[in-house]
Order: C-alpha cells, then structure tokens, then sequence
C-alpha cells in the first residue's frame, strides 16, 4: 500500500533541510514518529503529546474525530507537530510519499515558527515534554490514591477545563504574587506627588484586576486542599503552554504553507510527486465558502507581504507579531476584496441568514474587524477577578464588548467555579443592554 | 537531518479515558441502544463483537458568547456578492477558524458514535431491570445430579479409600498402644494396619444447575409477513436472545421458520428468506418438538421459545396447534407466543398476558375462535402471549414478558 521506505523519507527530508537552510529558516530537530490512523487519531485526542494527564474529554475528543472520519467528514491532518525541542511530528503509515514530503516541508515551517515567534519565548520548549510527564504522573498518582480517587479528579479537572482559557493573553507578562503587588503599589503610593493614589485601598484584594482565575484560585482559595491547588497549577502550566499557538493560528499556518511552496519549488520533484502534490498544495489553500481557512487566508497575506516587501520582511513578520496585529497591519482592501470576504449573521427576525458587509471600499474595514473579533482567542469571553468581599465572596465581571454571553453555558461554569472557590461566587455581565448577576 | 521512529506499538493510550467517556455518557448510550435493538443484526453474534452507536456529546462547558453574538466572516470565493443578500444554509455554519481556540457553542447538536461490545450493550440494556428480583423468579434451572465427596464413613469399596483418614487412625492407635504399653516402639515389632483403621470417602449426589441454555426462535414467513413485520420480530427476536445470554454460560439458537411446512434454517436465512403460502403453526411447532428429542433433552437444557408471527394461522389448525404448545410448554423454561398486530389497541385488554377469564363477547359466536383467543387457556408461569405493534413497544413486552414493573 505504501509506495516509499525510510530511506526515501531521508533522502527528501536532506534536500528539504538543505532548501531550509538555505532560506536562512532556524527550526528545532524535528523527530518524526511513523505511525498509523488509530495512533494518528490518538494523537490528536492529546493535542499531539506523548504524554498527557488522564481525562475523559480525550476520549471523548477521539471518539469524535473517529466518528468523523469514519464518516467521511473529516481527513485526518497530514501535518501534525508540537512545539517542542526536538519538535514531534507524526507521519502516518497509510499516507503517500507525496503527502510525507508534504508534510515535511509544511513541518519545516512550524518548527521555525515555535523557534523563532515571540509569542513563543517563554514556552520552554526543550523541557515542555518532561512538564506534562510529571504533570501527568501525579495527576496518575492522585487517581491512585485510596483517598482521591478518579471522581474527585476528574471534579477538578472538569471546573479547571471550564476556565482554562480565562488566564492572560498576552504571554511573557510575568505575574506578580498579591504581596508584590502590594509592594509595588506601597511604593506608588510614597512617590506619587499627583494625588492620584489618595483614594487607593491597599488591603482589597486583588489591587487590580485579575485575568487569571486559575492563578488567583490557587493563590486566594481559603477552601481548596494542596492536591486541588496543584491540579490549578498543573492546568494553568497548560494554558499557558498553549495560549501561544490559539494566538498564531493564522500566521503559523499561513508561513509554514508558504515554506512549503517555496521548499517544493525547488526540489524538483519527479513527477509522479509533483502533480499530486500541487494538487493537494491547492487542496490546502483553497477558500471554503462561508468559511475561513487559516491556512488561505495566512498564506495570501505572507504571499503578499513578500511580494511588497520581499522575504526577509516576511522573516520578520514571523517573528515578531501575533494574529491580531498581523491582520491590522497586513490585511489590505486589495487583499480582503482579493479574497472576497464578507460577513454575514443569523437575523432572528427573519429566520435565516443575510450578508452584512461585503469587502468593497465602504465595508471592508468591518469585515477585518469582524474577522479579528473571531480569531483565536478573541472568541472566547473575558472574565477578571473584581474583588473579594469581607465574606470571601468572589466577585467576577465579564468584559462586555457588544456580544452576550451564552447564559446557560455562563450558569454552568459560574458553577463550577464555585466548586473550586468554595465560596460563595458572583459573576456579573450585561444582557441585552441590562446589567445582569449571577 | 531530521529523525525517522517507527513507532513501537505501545499500548492503546487512549482506552482509559475512552472507557471513563463512555461511563459519563452512559444514560446517552442507554438511550440510543433502544434504537439499535430494532436496527442490528448481531442475534448469533458473539459478546466480543463490536458496535458502533450514535450519542449525544457530553457538553464541556466554557464562557462563551450567545449564538448570534458574533458576526461570521468567510470568503465566498468567486461568487458575486452583495450586502443583505439572503445566504443558504451551507453557507451559514460555523466559522471554523474559531474552532481551534475550543468556541463551544455548536458543540450542543454534536452527535457521534461509541464504539461498544455486545457484552456491554447487555450489560446497559439489562441494568435498568431489577435484574434479581427477576431471575429468581423467571429463571429456573433444570437441574442435574453429580456425586460429590462428603465426609467419610467406615464402609465402603477399595477404591474411595482415604489413605489419609486410614493412616491418621492407625498412628493414633499406635501412640495409645504405646501409652498403655501394649506395645514397644523400641522393639522390632511391626504396627499393622487393622480393619477398624478404614475409612472410606462416602459420596454424596448433590444436585448441579445446569447453565447450558437453547433458544428456539420460530417465525412465521408466510406472504402475510412483511418485510416491516420481519424486522419487528427479528427486534424481538434480538433482545430475547440476549437478555438470555447474559444469565447462561452456554446459549445454542435454532431458527426454525415456516409457512405450512417448517424447516431449521441459518440466522440469515431465517430474516432473509423469502417465502409465499399459507400458514401452520403446528408445522414448526412439531419441527420443534422433532428438534428436543433428538438434540436437547429437556433434562440437560434450559429451553425457551420464542414464537413470532401475525396470527394468521389457519382455522382447522388452531386445534393442534393449542395440543402442541400445550406439550411443549412443560418442557419449556418459557414459551412465549408473540403477535404483531399494527393496530392492536393496548387499551382494549387490560394486561396483555394475564387476561384469562372466559369471552363473553356474543357477537363471536358465529366465528371460529382465533388462535389468540384459544391460547388464554393456556396461559401461565410457563407460557405468555403478547402483542407486538411495532418496535417501539418491544421493550414494554419484554418488561411485560419478564415481569418487570416500569
């Protein structure tokens, strides 16, 4: 079934390497694990880690994209690749040689985008790895212990996973304990000659706010054991492990196609490779109606920044912004009418969808904004620590921007973040205009 | 220079939280194995094979923004477009560019299927039942006799012997010999074994449930049954078979289909098979009878029988059909008649099984009774009557059949 050997993998992976090279790319060792569609499907359940803690939401996520694929919805991804040092990247047995070079051009790509992006800096790449091992064999040993047990785990685990994404956005920030902040606020308070820290309270907590629940749970929870502190501890690490890449998800994509291409254009390719591959290189980039494509729409914008600029220019983009500023800088009119992107929205009124902007020269800026209001994380909403009350009452705000929150989803996680703090938990939004409390 | 790894085939990494999955939803999967018992064919199957049924996601919940919140963007491609244009559907679904940071909101209506044993959908199937309750009083086993050691007893043949017991009562005569100086262990003198130092394993019948189980599926295949019919019956035909299987050890199933003349036939044969004529109950019901007597004895087999078919047996047979049944329910565990009927009304008997009082109905009169009417008199512990309408009541006759209460 198979038409290629390791030999011939090494054989191209040394010219790819060499074309690379030659682009002035720096990526980590890539170490390539051959296996097959169970394996594949597996490693994707866990986000593409050997190792992982134990949860049901894996099981639930491979169970899903079996279904998927066994109906015919969903390929399975050629390219599959963690950031770490080396990079892990998995082929699978059953695919092609055209797709393999493929994939190991477009991981090529990737890995120099892990090395290189900023985002990425404080990711710790060579050690991730041995991270989530240890995560993952205490976490074992909790389930493991007569006292604990799954349940109770899983109990935390599941509230933890509710609000894995309310930690901060923008990584490199270092967090700063309560008592450092306090600190630091004691010393504004002795410099400040402006009176504007007059009327400050330095004993509320927290002295401002707080986008990392995971974080504040652990420090301030007055009811939560050591292990449960830990599991906080433990999922924290994960966000911010992972945080980097839901922010890059468009440029990684968009520069590891464009590395690809370039890598492909000279390697002269036979053509019993080459034809399929531009096929499938197509098949990648095409626009899906309705739909956006990370990979089309980053690499239209790479491609036109090297067309402007030239690549060394597309060398520093990659290293230096994120999805958002990225959009705002390169995403032109010329670009988006290019593209043909519009907006459109569900009217309730009328029962079924309209087109709201078009990218012609009235609309276009909408669109981009609407676009960016949908990447990444900017999809999910912000909730921050106002307070905590003289009851130890938690006090949560949501940080309304337009768009409500789905309240019976918003209802299940305020409860689950009651659970953790032990305390009694307030949530407050704003619903259709009104103020609203949970 | 990149490194290449075959993977070694580890162990399945992901069965643990699979299994951990698959308990969470297990109300889910409860719920969708009402519908697989009237879609699989897997009666003759074995407990290993798998299944795949559909369930309802378990939600993992997150803060997100209402449906409608946000503006969707995407590329229409090459198509013209203009603002406030009506869109389809197609185009109309969830950006999938937001997926990735896990946006959770079209995770509600996602559907996908668990992968299951047939020993495990038995296991959900029959959990809700009060399963104890029920088999002390619906399962009987035929019991078998086996000799068993107990005890000893100082009569007995050469070969139930126990060399033990017998050396351990010499050596205690011995000491007492020595004790009362009868006799010197210093001396030359041997010690012999006397007759009073036998004794003998003493056996005991003691009685053995016996666990070995056949099932008689028998299903009427004349032209008035339908192919809707058949798939009803095989449903039926289905659960009984495994609700079965999950109390004995060894379960054997004969298929025995028939029009106006029966023949034992494979699973497959038995749903497929095609047939045009008239019916006679009796006719499988004596290919039965045939069947026990040369294969199953009744002494060494739990025998349950399952009958299905429309009623339409013809009128001269209903009496021989009634002596037979009437033969072979004493040999049965159970003997279950089943009639799918579409239109039957619940309401117009009050039980389907324990109705048995005299019909007092005047206008029958003139008409021969119907098959149904004559089994009445039959029914008892050992032998039920039921009416199927359609697959979605199969359940309630088999909680009927078994006597569960809802």
């Amino acid at each position: 079934m198979s038409d290629w050997t390791i030999e011939e993998l090494q054989h191209w992976d040394n010219k790819i390497c060499q074309i690379g090279e030659k682009h002035g790319l720096d990526w980590y060792e890539i170490d390539y694990e051959i296996i097959d569609y169970h394996e594949m499907i597996s490693a994707m359940a866990y986000t593409g880690l050997p190792t992982h803690y134990r949860h049901w939401s894996f099981g639930k996520a491979y169970e899903r994209t079996h279904t998927l694929y066994n109906a015919g919805m969903t390929g399975l991804p050629y390219e599959m690749i963690i950031n770490t040092d080396p990079s892990i990247s998995y082929l699978m047995t059953e695919n092609q040689m055209f797709i393999h070079i493929l994939t190991m051009a477009h991981c090529v790509g990737h890995s120099d985008f892990f090395k290189n992006n900023r985002m990425f800096a404080h990711t710790d790449a060579a050690n991730a790895l041995s991270r989530f091992k240890s995560a993952a064999k205490y976490i074992r040993s909790l389930i493991e212990d007569p006292t604990i047990g799954i349940s109770d785990v899983e109990k935390v685990l599941d509230a933890c996973h509710a609000i894995k994404y309310q930690v901060p956005r923008f990584p490199g920030i270092k967090r700063r304990s309560h008592s450092e902040l306090k600190q630091l606020y004691a010393q504004k308070l002795l410099d400040d000659t402006t009176g504007a820290y007059d009327d400050f309270d330095l004993e509320k907590v927290p002295l401002e706010r707080d986008y990392n629940l995971l974080a504040f749970m652990t420090e301030h929870s007055r009811n939560l054991k050591d292990w449960q502190r830990n599991l906080l501890s433990i999922i924290e690490d994960n966000s911010s492990y992972f945080i980097p890449q839901a922010l890059t998800k468009i440029m990684n994509e968009g520069w590891a196609v464009l590395m690809h291409e370039k890598i492909l254009n000279e390697l002269t390719l036979p053509d019993k490779y080459h034809l399929p591959f531009i096929k499938l290189h197509n098949q990648v980039i095409r626009p899906q109606l309705g739909d956006m494509n990370p990979y089309f729409l980053g690499y239209r914008i790479f491609k036109d920044i090297e067309k402007k600029y030239g690549f060394e220019e597309c060398k520093f983009v990659r290293e230096v912004h994120n999805d958002i500023t990225f959009l705002r800088k390169y995403l032109t009119q010329e670009l988006c009418d290019d593209m043909n992107l519009f907006t459109y929205s569900h009217k309730k009124v009328h029962g079924y969808s309209t087109i709201d902007n078009v990218s012609d020269e009235r609309g276009w800026e909408m669109v981009r904004d609407d676009l960016i209001k949908n990447i990444g994380l900017n999809s999910i909403p912000i909730v921050y620590v106002e307070e905590i009350t003289k009851q130890h009452t938690l006090i949560l705000r949501h940080e309304h921007d337009g768009r409500d929150l789905d309240i019976p989803y918003a209802k299940k996680v305020h409860q689950y973040i009651e659970e953790l703090w032990g305390d009694e938990v307030k949530l407050f939004t704003v619903l259709e205009g009104d103020d609203w409390e949970f | 220079m990149s490194i290449f790894r075959k993977h070694k085939s580890q162990v399945d990494r992901s069965a643990a939280d699979r299994a951990r999955h698959k308990k969470k939803i297990e109300k889910a999967i409860k719920e969708s194995i009402k519908d697989v018992v009237a879609e699989e064919s897997i009666i003759g199957q074995n407990g290993k094979k798998k299944i795949r049924i559909p369930v309802r996601g378990l939600k993992e919940y997150r803060f997100v923004y209402g449906s409608g919140e946000q503006k969707q963007v995407g590329s229409a491609g090459k198509h013209h477009i203009r603002p406030g244009q009506k869109i389809s559907k197609r185009a109309a679904k969830p950006a999938k560019g937001t997926q990735e940071s896990g946006a959770g909101n079209e995770e509600g209506a996602e559907k996908y299927e668990v992968e299951i044993t047939l020993e495990e959908l038995a296991e959900y199937l029959f959990s809700d039942l009060e399963l104890p309750d029920l088999e002390r009083k619906r399962f009987r086993f035929i019991e078998d006799e086996k000799f068993k050691r107990k005890g000893y007893r100082f009569e007995g043949i050469r070969p139930r012997l126990s060399k033990k017991e017998t050396l351990k009562r010499k050596i205690r005569r011995k000491k007492m010999a020595i004790a009362s100086g009868t006799y010197d262990p210093d001396s030359d003198e041997r010690f012999p074994f006397h007759k009073d130092d036998m004794k003998y394993h003493h056996m005991r019948p003691t009685p053995k449930e016996n666990t070995a189980a056949v099932v008689f599926l028998l299903m009427d295949v004349s032209g008035s049954m339908t192919q809707t019919r058949k798939y009803i019956a095989r449903s039926y035909f289905f659960l009984m078979y495994q609700f079965l299987r999950h109390r004995y050890e060894n379960i054997e199933v004969v298929f025995i289909s028939h029009t106006t003349t029966a023949k034992q036939v494979s699973e497959d044969e038995f749903f497929k098979r095609i047939s045009v004529g008239g019916t006679l109950i009796s006719s499988s019901l004596e290919l039965q009878r045939e069947i026990i007597k040369k294969e199953y004895h009744p002494n060494s087999w739990n025998i349950y029988t399952f009958y299905c078919g429309d009623g339409d047996n013809w009128f001269d047979d209903n009496a021989r059909a009634i002596e037979l049944i009437r033969e072979l329910k004493e040999m049965n565990q159970l003997m279950v008649y089943a009639e799918i009927n579409e239109k039957h009304d619940p309401d117009e008997e009050d039980t389907l099984i324990d109705f048995k009082g005299p019909n007092f109905s005047a206008w029958q009169e003139d008409l021969p009774d119907s098959l149904w009417q004559l089994l009445t008199q039959l029914v008892d512990d050992k032998f039920k009557k039921v009416v199927l309408r359609g697959p979605n009541n199969i359940w309630d006759v088999f909680k009927l059949i078994f006597g569960v209460k809802n």
